[in-house]
């Protein structure tokens, strides 16, 4: 199971903004793919998964201000559950 | 690989660990520092392992160094261990630098690194002005200066080099040349293009090394070590390197191919090419392969586990460090 996080982009980011979900429970990814869109303080960054599998729960809403470091989905490998 | 002095085997097995250590410690702290868990920035010398372990190979212990704001891979190969280096990144209190410098601050005079800073350039001021106080002193060591390819157009740099000629300090200057300033291509900012030439100007001995063979490197740094003991002054080495990730973390690297980063990792990385020789040479076995493998990931979980159990420094300690304490009452 890979957590797909909300990445520390700079010295002094603390949260980010969920912009928008481009992939939902149950989508199939590849490597790569781009889950979710988020906002920093200086730029909009686009959040993609490094394994493939299957889109987990969305953890956070969009809109929600996410801290740095924090979980907001999960890519399950084959036969594996949340 | 042709032309360098093989070592026994034991240092060519150390110096193939060393770097596996270096990557793997880099990999590491990389994830770390996504998931917030590293203050400050963090600089992953990811693909340049070659250049710090070739340096420390060919130096002895009390030889000094100073270096940039990529460090880690330079501070490693030193002999500072993974945990106290993993400490510092996170701030703790049994970080290298009790807590204070994070990434780009590593450093012990006590222990020969005059340590990491982050002004361009700097590393070579400051190991020159480590050389002068070893030729003050009468020791016979030396001082190794590392400065990247974005310090090589600052003015800084040039005087220090001009200063160690005349004065036939014992200093080699290393450029850890990863060939990107940030996000610019040194071609594109290099005026006459070739930087040894700049510092044969000054009349010392000046070439471009292979920075991702480690035994290059090391013979080079040894010849260098030989001609500074023997009172003829400074080496300016031009080691050509390469970092597989960004200038630093989280950096989105959108001025570089994914084929040329691909390239040399696949055809230059310098952990391959030394595993590659020893396996050839009957020097390596998987079996003992796998076994440093194994040793290298325990070491580093091992060190993540000791940073992040560490305690953070006490803010009664605040002015530890700050000055000598003997204008406080």
């Amino acid at each position: 199971m890979e957590e797909v996080f909300i990445p520390a982009l700079g010295m002094a980011m603390e949260e980010a903004y969920l912009e928008k979900w481009l992939k939902h429970p149950g989508d199939a990814v590849n490597a790569g793919d781009v889950i979710a869109l988020i906002e920093t303080d200086k730029a909009q960054v686009e959040v993609a998964c490094e394994t493939a599998g299957t889109v987990g729960k969305h953890r956070f809403e969009v809109g929600a201000s996410v801290p740095v470091g924090e979980t907001i989905t999960v890519v399950l490998a084959p036969g594996e559950s949340e | 690989m042709v032309g360098e002095v093989m070592g026994t085997r034991e240092e060519m097995l150390a110096m193939l660990r060393m770097m596996m250590m270096i990557r793997n410690f880099e990999e590491t702290a990389d994830k770390l520092t996504l998931r917030g868990k590293v203050s400050g920035g963090m600089h992953n010398s990811s693909g340049q392992e070659a250049v710090a372990v070739g340096v420390m190979s060919a130096l002895a212990p009390d030889d000094v160094i100073a270096t940039t704001h990529r460090s880690h891979h330079h501070t490693l190969a030193k002999g500072f261990s993974a945990r106290e280096v993993m400490a510092e990144l996170m701030t703790k209190a049994t970080g290298v630098s009790k807590g204070r410098g994070a990434s780009m601050h590593l450093g012990d005079v006590a222990r020969g690194h005059f340590g990491g800073n982050g002004i361009v350039g700097a590393g070579m001021g400051i190991g020159m002005g480590a050389a002068l106080g070893i030729k003050l002193a009468g020791d016979k060591k030396v001082a190794v200066g590392f400065v990247g390819d974005g310090g090589m157009n600052t003015g800084r740099t040039w005087e220090a080099v001009n200063m160690a000629a005349i004065w036939k300090l014992p200093l080699i200057v290393v450029v850890d040349n990863n060939q990107y300033a940030v996000e610019t291509f040194i071609e594109r900012v290099t005026a006459g293009g070739d930087l040894p030439k700049r510092a044969s100007g000054f009349g010392l001995p000046a070439s471009t090394i292979d920075g991702q063979n480690v035994l290059e490197v090391k013979d080079a740094v040894a010849k260098a070590r030989d001609f500074a003991l023997a009172g003829n002054g400074p080496t300016f080495l031009n080691a050509v390197t390469y970092r597989y990730y960004g200038h630093n973390v989280g950096e989105k690297g959108q001025y570089r191919t994914l084929e040329e980063i691909e390239d040399w990792r696949t055809n230059r990385d310098p952990i391959d090419q030394l595993a590659a020789r020893l396996f050839a040479d009957g020097l390596l076995d998987q079996a003992t392969f796998d076994e440093m493998t194994a040793s290298v990931e325990a070491e580093i979980k091992d060190a993540v586990e000791f940073a992040e159990n560490s305690p953070n420094p006490d803010p009664a300690d605040v002015m530890l460090n700050v000055d000598s304490g003997k204008l406080r009452g």
